[in-house]
């Protein structure tokens, strides 16, 4: 992840990112912590292990997590349970438009493992 | 004094083995008195002191005196203290502040439910108990009994002689996010200033009872949501000392639009201009936005935690004290 696309990306993202916000009746929820830097994040979803309708965040996050929140929930709407635990780090960096730096990789797949909980705890069909 | 509200109650630790106090109240100065109009002491009749109605000595020693002379007459239940600050001795010498000060003493007997200042006291704190605001009224010249009334109803009292009304303010709460060195400090000093401190962290290793024995409440969990959730009024502070904009942008977009008190947070004036550059992006007027102190507190200098700490709780004093924005 370059400097440049690092900054275009993922700031873009955080100061304008898409399903912020919590859902009401959520189908499943998750929430996810990075105990030392802080970063917190819950995870709403709509529908079912069929479809999921809707994903939505709510985070008190870094503007990577956020960024990775807003790809991935963007990702999965209209996806079956079993799509979307199928999205994963190869996935959400080439959408980040570069891996992470070591020490900051755990801000971007907070919101990945978050969400996977999820999607495991959607209703069945 | 008494409890968190500065207000009597007989069943107090602090009153044991105490059949009847003397309480004591600043209702008027002419000059520069050392404290707050409704400033209190309690004096007991066992010799116990509580409190202080100026920060000198000589004054308060007038009032003890005065009284344990109340308790001596049977008869007494309240007098006008006129106390003249213009000692001769320190005139001459110009260490007298000059003026009089009148200082309402009532005797209240901690036995009986009946007591009217017992009532009136017990009263106020149930009206800020249930989030109120509470003032006692005391007829100066009459003797009558004081009694509690909800501030907003203070209106409708047409008193016929000299009344003391003395609001009863709920203490400040501050909201701390970011449990840092800087927290540690200021909930120790806190205390000290009859604040009370909510700690509130997104980190469990940070925002724990060990590190915040003195705190009112430690809350752990997503800040802005935790924030959003606290009862705030003019007599909340908010403090961002987590550096960190992952807390602060969340917790200001909720904050700013709130009435509370204070709003600061750590950080130069150039990130500060760059926190209310992004929020004034999404909406929130130079307005409301110039309500943030960045740099938090009073330039003193410090840099340790706890001197940082110590200037953030000065700034605080001031803005509640009218002397700062």
């Amino acid at each position: 992840m370059t400097g440049g696309t690092y900054r275009r990306v993922v700031i873009e993202l955080f100061r304008h990112p898409k399903n912020r916000g919590p859902l009401h009746d959520a189908a499943a929820s998750a929430e996810g912590a990075n105990p030392l830097c802080g970063d917190r994040i819950r995870v709403e979803l709509g529908g079912d292990r069929s479809r999921v309708t809707e994903a939505r965040f709510t985070a008190d996050a870094c503007a990577l997590c956020i960024a990775s929140a807003s790809l991935l929930t963007e990702r999965i709407r209209g996806m079956s349970a079993e799509d979307a635990l199928r999205v994963d780090t190869a996935w959400l960096f080439a959408s980040l438009e570069g891996e992470p730096p070591a020490a900051r990789r755990k801000c971007a797949i907070l919101p990945l493992d978050t969400l996977r909980r999820a999607v495991v705890a959607l209703p069945l069909a | 004094m008494g409890n968190k509200y500065g207000l009597i109650d007989p069943a107090d630790p602090a009153f044991r083995d105490e059949s009847e106090v003397a309480l004591a109240t600043l209702v008027s100065a002419t000059a520069g008195s050392s404290k707050k109009i409704g400033a209190k002491m309690i004096v007991g009749r066992s010799g116990r002191i509580i409190g202080g109605v100026t920060i000198g000595g000589c004054v308060d020693a007038q009032v003890v005196e005065a009284a344990d002379a109340l308790f001596d007459k049977d008869d007494a239940e309240r007098r006008l203290l006129s106390i003249s600050l213009d000692d001769d001795e320190a005139w001459e010498i110009g260490l007298t502040c000059g003026g009089t000060l009148e200082v309402l003493l009532t005797r209240v007997d901690l036995g009986a439910t009946d007591d009217s200042t017992v009532v009136a006291h017990r009263e106020a704190m149930e009206l800020l108990s249930a989030g109120e605001s509470a003032a006692i009224v005391t007829p100066i010249d009459s003797g009558a009994g004081a009694y509690a009334v909800p501030t907003d109803e203070i209106g409708d009292t047409s008193p016929s002689e000299r009344t003391f009304i003395d609001r009863i303010a709920p203490p400040l709460t501050l909201v701390i996010v970011g449990a840092g060195q800087i927290a540690m400090s200021l909930t120790r000093m806190a205390r000290e200033l009859d604040m009370r401190t909510v700690i509130v962290d997104g980190r469990d290793r940070y925002a724990t009872r060990e590190r915040f024995p003195e705190a009112d409440d430690v809350l752990v969990g997503m800040p802005s949501e935790i924030v959003a959730a606290i009862d705030a009024n003019r007599r909340t502070a908010v403090l961002l000392l987590a550096h960190d904009y992952k807390y602060e942008l969340p917790v200001l977009r909720d904050i700013l639009r709130k009435p509370v008190g204070y709003i600061g947070m750590l950080g130069s004036k150039k990130r500060g201009a760059a926190m209310r550059d992004l929020l004034h992006d999404e909406g929130f007027t130079d307005e409301e936005l110039a309500r943030v102190h960045t740099p938090i507190g009073l330039d003193l200098g410090g840099k340790a935690p706890a001197e940082v700490a110590l200037s953030i709780l000065s700034e605080i004093v001031a803005v509640y004290s009218g002397k700062r924005a």
